[in-house]
Parts: C-alpha cells; structure tokens; sequence
C-alpha cells in the first residue's frame, strides 16, 4: 500500500501532491501544535522546562509511562477497523488481563510466567471473539458487546467480593517486582511497558507493509467479496486479527496492572472509546480498506498529551467532553478529507 | 439472515398466518413466561403478582429508551447517546430551575420557573438528537461511531454543569412533582403512565403508520427505499429526534424522582436499552423487529438480573447473566429463522 501511494504521488498534480503531503503527515503537524499549545499556555507562570510546565522531562516521561497501554492497542485496532471490523471488548479485556495477571503475582508466579499467562489469556479473548464474529457470523458491534460483558463479568468475579481490586492485603503481598514493568526505567528514562509498546508498533508497522497480513487486512476492507474471490482466506484473516487484538489488550492489562500496582476489574473501562478515537485520529477510514498503523500510535500520543496535559489548565471534569468533541470532530474531518477524495 | 428472513416472509404472506416477526415475538414472549415460571422454581418468594409487576415498573426508563433506539435500530442505525442524554436533560432542568443566589457554585442555577426549565432542557436533549442526525445522515458517517461521541459529549456538557459530581439544592419545590406523582388514585406513578403511553402509541405507529411501515422499509433496503423516493434522511433525522425527546424526557423524569441532576445517571442505560431490544428479536441489520418484542426482552432481563439477585449471587454476575443472555438470543433467534424459512 505504502507503495502504490508513492506511485500515485508522482503521477499527480501540484495541488494534488500538497492534499497527498498533508493527508500523510497532518498527524505530526496536530502532535506538534498539540504540545505547542499545552506549553505555551502555562509560559506565563512557568520557564518552558521548568516543573509544572508541559515540557519538563519528568512530565513528559510521565505521560508516555501512562500512555503504554493506548500505544500498545492503538496498532493492532488500526489493522482489525482496516479490515473493516471492531472490537468493543478491548477495554473489558484489558481489565480482565490485568486482573489475571495481579492474581498471578500475588499468589507468588514469577514476572514471566505470569507475562506468559495472561498474553496466552488474551489469544484465547481474541479466539471468542473471532469465533462469535467469523464461524457463528454474529455481527461484530454485538458479539464484541456480548464479550464486553462477558470479560468484565469475568474480571469482577475473580476479585473476591467486599474488595474493589487485587492488591496487597488479607496474608498476601504483592512481589516488589510487580510495579516495574510499567515503572522503572530501562532505558531513556523509560519502563519496559513503554518500549513493548514500540516494539509492538514497529512489528505491526512492518506487518502491515511487508507481510501478506497488512495486505489482506486491507483487502478484507476494501472490498471483502473480491478478497474472497481472489483466494483470500477473510475469515482466517479476521481471526488473526481479532487474535491481536487480544493479545495487545493482554499486554495493555499487564501495563496499566503494573503501573498501577494492582488488578482493577474497571480498570480498562473506556477504552473501546479511546481506540476508536486514536484509530479515527489516524485518519483511518470506518468502512475500512485504509489506514496506517504509525499514524493511530501519533493519534494516541496526541489524545494522551491532550488528556493530561490538559489536567493544568481546566478541571478534570472537563475531560469527558474534550474526549466526546474530538471523536466527533475527528469523524467529520474523516468525512471531509474522504469526501474530497471522491470528488476530485 | 435478515434479508432472507424478510423476502420469506413477502412471499409467503398469503400462505402462512404469521408473519416470522410475530413468530420471533411469541418465541420471546415464551422464553419470558418460561423463565418467569422456572426463576419462580429456584428463588424463594418469586411468583407472586407485585413482583410481576415490579419487574417491568422498576425498568420503566430502560424500556422507554428501549423503543426510540429499537425504531432506530429497525431503520437500520444505532442510538448509544441515550444515556448521556438521560444525563444531559437531568442536569439541565435543575441548573435551569436552581434560584439564583445560591450559597456556592453548584447551587446557583438559572432561576427560571420550571416549565420553562424542563422546555429548555428537552431543547438540549434535542440538539443532541440534531447532531446524530446530521452526523449520521449527511456526513454519513457510521451512526455506532457517532452516538459514541454524542454520548460522551452529552455526558461530558453534564460533566462540566455538574463539575463532576451534583446539584440538588436549592430548588423549588415542584420540581419533585412530576417524578413521584401517582396516576388515577392509584400507586402507578407518572413515569411508569408515561412509559405504558409510548409503548401503546409506539405499537399504534408500528403496526398503523405509513411512518411505521417506512422505517422497516428503510432498513431492510435502503437503496431500493431511496430509489422508490422515500426520503430517507428526513425519515432518520425524525426518528433520531424522536429517540432524544424520548431520552431527554427519561432524563427530567429521573432527576425529578431524585430531585437532583446527577451526570453519572443513566449511565450503561444505551446498552441496557441496545440489549433489550436485541434480546426482543430486533436485528441488528435493520429492517426487522417489535417494539412488543422489545419489551419481552426487557422482561427477559429484569427477570434474569432480578432472579440472580434472589438467589443471592453477587451482583457482579449480572454481567455474564447479559452476555449469555443476548448471546443465546442471538443464536436461538437466527436459528429458529432458518429453520421456519428453509
């Protein structure tokens, strides 16, 4: 796709070239005048990398040490809405992994035995999904619905009654390894959650560029009956994917359980919102068929400095309605850009 | 399946009695009267007339939600903002009608009198419905992906009225009428009257109406509906403006009942209302479904969530009960379909 789009570029107008310009790197231009914006509003009463300031280094590891678990999904969800399908269970199955994965290290499973588990725990989360959506051809919007319910049932019941998450207390102790993961630095100042979440991005990067996976995906969007036709195998295709999905909300699970120190049944609730959001951000189509991985992990890196950033400037209250205003305004943007498209 | 469904069902009209809707609604009213009776079996104290009732009074909000979202659904689209609009009015008709010079922030409202509140506040509620409409029906833009945004922007305004908590003082005192207020000297309140109402004129649109007839022609093929010149987008703007007069009148009922305007109300209610209607054989790809059937989702529900309650589970299985729930629904409905129509 990468290369096709290059062809096309050469092959346009001047004023063409510009729309194609701006269609592919709009996303850095908002990042970028994202965090203008949040520094320059506070100039007046702090230095620009003073403490308190948008730009201090420790606000801004901060914010990519909170943002794992949105930079984790924002990849694998890019290539399932490509292909033209949605998983609204990922917030539920991110609650449900870090719920599996807090009960794991309370009950003394070492770090990577437990990793292990809980990813394995969200291949088979991807497998229900794929099952429901392909072999038994419910539509996705209600069999991930189904799942939402079904995960966060799941993840509620495993916390004992009386207790709002798993953590320390009641003769067990949570190991002191358990809040690395998604806390300590490794390397530039960064946990190693963070970096999973960039080793993801660039093997889904490279997945949707080189391998057959991007390609079909991207097939199965466009125009499924001719991928069908051409010898694809949509079906297997959607399960693979849903499969990632799962399996990047697992690690998402373990991020935020770590971070936070314990396994919060709720603690994934929304997130099916924030997805969709850094997916549309991207400049992904709904109907499916387009869409670039790297530009949804820019999108979740603009919602979070957003979301955060913003925590210094208007009450916390506000957030709910700057994240509903986005999505919507992102979805018209789409619409606009999209529209454009077919008119020229 | 549905497509299948339906030009079965033209086909065969002349042959069969029933039509595969009311086939779907008798199978869902059966599977309601069965689980009634096999609920009353295991948990102590079940049968009895006023629980009966309770199960459908007690989700009175829910099924009147229910029957705006289930039009919406049979035209084809989804409507998640109903929640947030439930929300949204709430809050609005008591910052309307709060006095003014109130001791703090959340206490200082409009001072307006209280029609007048509840007038502007269904006002809001609307715009939210405007805003679906002309999101869904001239952007075309995919309306789950829309009223998820409305959803969280109606809670979001709720949000900022209500600084993230609520308002409940300071107001004068008819404001509590309408919520609590008994019908025809007897314990039936307003806000049940009001959802016996709209289910009865809901079924009288459905079964009567040009209207009603329209909007299942509508989902069930919109390109063949726009190329025999009904215009589809008036018809989706009316019944998303229907659906968020309904919610924002929901919204006013409730913050009357509570006398307070609290922005996490009606939270999770656009799904409760989405699962209802799915559990009453609505399909998802439009075209097909009740508002009777509708509402034996919603009793099938009640008596799943109510039943597990009585048998002392904890609450937390509510959850798994819906997704079993809606995933058997789903499967039975589907299959009993294919089998009436092979």
């Amino acid at each position: 796709m990468a290369q096709s789009s290059d062809i096309s570029q050469t092959s346009l107008s001047g004023g063409h070239q510009v729309a194609q310009f701006l269609k592919n790197y709009y996303i850095y231009f908002v990042l970028v005048g994202v965090v203008v914006l949040l520094s320059v509003a506070n100039l007046d009463r702090y230095d620009l990398f003073e403490r308190g300031n948008f730009l201090y280094d420790k606000n801004i590891i901060n914010i990519l040490r909170i943002s794992a678990p949105l930079l984790t999904l924002a990849g694998a969800f890019t290539l399932l809405m490509v292909s033209g399908y949605i998983d609204l269970s990922v917030g539920s199955a991110m609650s449900l992994s870090a719920v599996i994965y807090a009960m794991l290290a309370i009950n003394g499973v070492p770090f990577l035995p437990a990793f292990a588990l809980t990813v394995l725990a969200g291949v088979g989360m991807g497998l229900i999904n794929g099952f429901l959506v392909v072999r038994l051809k419910i539509t996705p919007v209600i069999a991930t619905l189904i799942t939402l319910s079904l995960f966060k049932g799941i993840a509620l019941l495993l916390v004992q009654d009386g207790v709002s998450a798993i953590k320390s207390g009641g003769g067990l102790k949570m190991p002191v390894w358990f809040n690395s993961y998604g806390r300590e630095a490794v390397w530039l100042g960064l946990p190693m959650a963070f970096w999973i979440a960039v080793v993801v991005t660039i093997a889904l990067v490279v997945a949707q560029n080189r391998s057959l996976l991007g390609k079909y995906a991207a097939a199965t969007g466009g125009n499924p009956t001719a991928a069908k036709l051409s010898g694809i195998n949509t079906s297997k295709v959607v399960i693979w994917l849903y499969v990632l999905v799962g399996v990047s909300a697992a690690l998402a699970g373990i991020a935020r359980s770590s971070f936070m120190s314990l396994g919060d049944p709720l603690s994934g609730d929304g997130m099916e919102l924030s997805a969709i959001l850094v997916v549309l951000i991207g400049g992904t189509a709904f109907s499916g068929g387009e869409g670039r991985v790297l530009r949804s992990f820019i999108g979740a890196l603009i919602i979070m400095a957003l979301t955060i950033g913003m925590l210094t400037l208007v009450p916390a209250y506000y957030q709910t309605l700057v994240i509903g205003a986005a999505l919507l305004a992102a979805a018209a943007s789409n619409h606009l850009v999209s529209r454009k498209e077919t008119a020229s | 399946m549905t497509v299948t469904a339906n030009i079965g069902r033209s086909l065969s009209d002349d042959r069969r009695k029933m039509s595969d809707e009311a086939f779907i609604t008798l199978l869902v009213a059966s599977v309601a009267v069965g689980l009634f009776l096999f609920a009353s079996l295991l948990v102590p104290n079940f049968f009895q007339l006023l629980n009966m009732l309770n199960l459908v009074t007690n989700n009175w909000a829910v099924i009147s939600l229910g029957i705006g979202v289930s039009f919406l659904l049979v035209s084809g689209n989804f409507d998640l903002s109903v929640g947030g609009i439930v929300a949204l009015s709430g809050v609005l008709s008591v910052w309307f009608a709060q006095a003014t010079g109130g001791a703090n922030a959340l206490s200082t409202g409009l001072g307006l009198p209280y029609w007048l509140a509840i007038t502007c506040a269904l006002g809001g509620a609307l715009a939210i419905g405007a805003l679906n409409a002309l999101f869904v029906v001239k952007f075309r833009i995919p309306s789950i992906i829309v009223t998820l945004g409305t959803m969280m922007l109606a809670r979001g305004i709720a949000q900022v009225v209500t600084q993230g908590s609520q308002r409940n003082t300071n107001l004068p005192d008819e404001f509590g009428v309408l919520g609590n207020m008994t019908m025809f000297d007897t314990s039936v309140k307003l806000p049940v009257a009001f959802m016996l109402i709209l289910l009865l004129i809901a079924i009288f649109i459905e079964r009567k109406t040009v209207f009603g007839r329209l909007t299942y022609w509508i989902g069930a093929n919109p390109i063949a509906a726009s190329l025999s010149g009904i215009d589809k987008e008036k018809h989706v703007t009316y019944l998303y403006l229907f659906s968020s007069l309904i919610a924002g009148i929901v919204g006013i009922l409730l913050a009357s009942e509570f006398k307070s305007g609290y922005s996490n109300r009606g939270t999770l209610m656009e799904f409760d209302a989405l699962v209802i209607a799915l559990l009453g054989g609505v399909a998802i790809a439009g075209g097909f479904g009740s508002v009777v059937g509708m509402f034996f989702g919603a009793v099938i529900l009640a008596i799943v969530t109510s039943a597990a309650t009585g048998m002392v589970l904890s609450p937390d299985w509510q959850y798994i009960l819906k997704a079993i729930a809606v995933f058997l629904a789903i499967v039975t409905q589907t299959w009993a379909l294919a089998r009436r129509n092979r």
